[in-house]
């Protein structure tokens, strides 16, 4: 069990950015944790992760650097199984 | 900006010089006159590749055929949910294929291109993986119109309301894209004996019209959904904000009464035992119990 924080860098390498189908991977990942997931971006916004509609209004474009921070039970796993899908463009 | 594939192992390999698949992404000027003048393109269908409104269609031309699909476009944030299509042009000669596209995607991702054999397979393939965007996108939608709808369950805002008319309005863009694909799919395997298609062809295109069917049907439902709880989701709205009113009436009324009997005590004339030593707790009494008969009017008329 994780009390606190747990934080992971990640870069959008979609050339479309976070867009539409990402969002919906982000957030059906967090949902599936029992974690809860956060998002901050470079200017300062910070938007829970399992929520469609503010991952969709985030505007995040390429080469956007977003920190991850997770706290739960199963922390590290949903940060690894998220950075994984950030790497791999969300295989799109 | 112009990108040059090929096949190569039966994948759809990167080829900077030599590759006989050339995918156009939002041509310039010069390369709109080298696709129209070299390449033999008619205009009007180049430009029809690039115009998000047109329909989708299929053409015959002398040494190609030119196909005009739809595809949904990239979502962007500042669209506020609202979920537009595109077209593409694919252009089939008998040693090349010309993809046109107004904007930018990952077109030879996913395991549909792992084993590729001609061109007229990718061409199809192409199709296919529109079909699968919008078949993801529309999920992508049903996810948005949940998490509005739990927004709009405790909002007394129009905003919400406004992004699902967007997302309705996506919907009816999409079926619309879809149908018109699926047209140009039937006209495909109407023409499979023009457009030299093989068996394996002709089984890969009715495999591909069920999953558009499938798409469309589902889009079909989620628009049917959308239209039909709108009614309900708007007196939701409304009502939540009939309840706002009435908590503050009812703050408005208890402050009301004690502020009247304190003002009746406040008048600058004399009145029946305003020298008594306890007057001024038997205002604030008085002021109290105004209070509390409002609170039980209001639990016993059940307001």
């Amino acid at each position: 069990m994780v009390n606190h924080a747990l934080t992971r860098q990640v870069k959008i390498l979609n050339p479309a950015g976070l867009h539409a189908r990402p969002s919906l991977a982000v957030a059906q990942i967090v949902r599936s944790s029992q974690s809860k997931v956060q998002i901050r971006t470079p200017w300062k916004t910070t938007i829970d992760a399992a929520d469609v509609l503010q991952l969709l209004s985030l505007g995040a474009s390429q080469g956007t650097e977003l920190t991850l921070s997770a706290t739960g039970p199963d922390a590290e796993q949903v940060l690894d199984a998220l950075a994984q899908r950030f790497a791999d463009q969300f295989d799109l | 900006m112009l990108r040059r594939m090929k096949l190569a192992e039966s994948h759809v390999i990167p080829d900077g010089d030599e590759g006989n698949i050339l995918v156009y992404v939002n041509p310039d000027e010069r390369e709109r006159r080298y696709l129209a003048e070299t390449l033999k393109l008619d205009e009007h269908t180049l430009a029809s590749a690039l115009d998000p409104d047109e329909l989708a269609r299929l053409e015959f031309e002398p040494d190609h055929v030119a196909i005009i699909s739809k595809r949904p476009q990239n979502y962007s944030s500042a669209e506020e949910f609202m979920f537009r299509v595109s077209s593409m042009g694919l252009f089939l000669f008998a040693d090349r294929l010309i993809v046109v596209l107004f904007e930018d995607v990952p077109l030879f991702k996913g395991r549909q291109y792992a084993n590729v054999s001609s061109l007229k397979e990718l061409m199809l393939k192409i199709l296919f993986s529109s079909v699968l965007h919008f078949t993801e996108h529309l999920k992508v939608i049903n996810a948005v119109s949940d998490a509005l709808e739990a927004q709009i369950n405790a909002s007394m805002q129009n905003k919400y309301l406004l992004n699902l008319f967007s997302l309705e309005k996506s919907l009816v863009y999409y079926l619309n894209a879809i149908n018109s694909n699926g047209k140009v799919m039937e006209r495909i395997k109407n023409s499979a004996g023009k457009l030299g298609l093989t068996v394996e062809n002709i089984e890969f295109l009715d495999d591909l019209m069920i999953e558009n069917q499938q798409c469309y049907e589902q889009a079909e439902i989620y628009s049917n959904i959308l239209a039909s709880m709108m009614d309900a989701r708007v007196s939701i709205v409304n009502n939540n904000l009939n309840w706002l009113i009435k908590t503050l009436t009812l703050i408005t009324l208890g402050i009301m009464l004690p502020t009247l009997v304190v003002s009746i005590f406040s008048m600058n004339v004399k009145f029946p035992g305003m020298d008594h030593p306890l007057m001024f707790w038997i205002v604030l009494t008085l002021a109290a119990a105004s209070a509390l008969l409002v609170r039980f009017v209001w639990w016993w008329k059940k307001w």
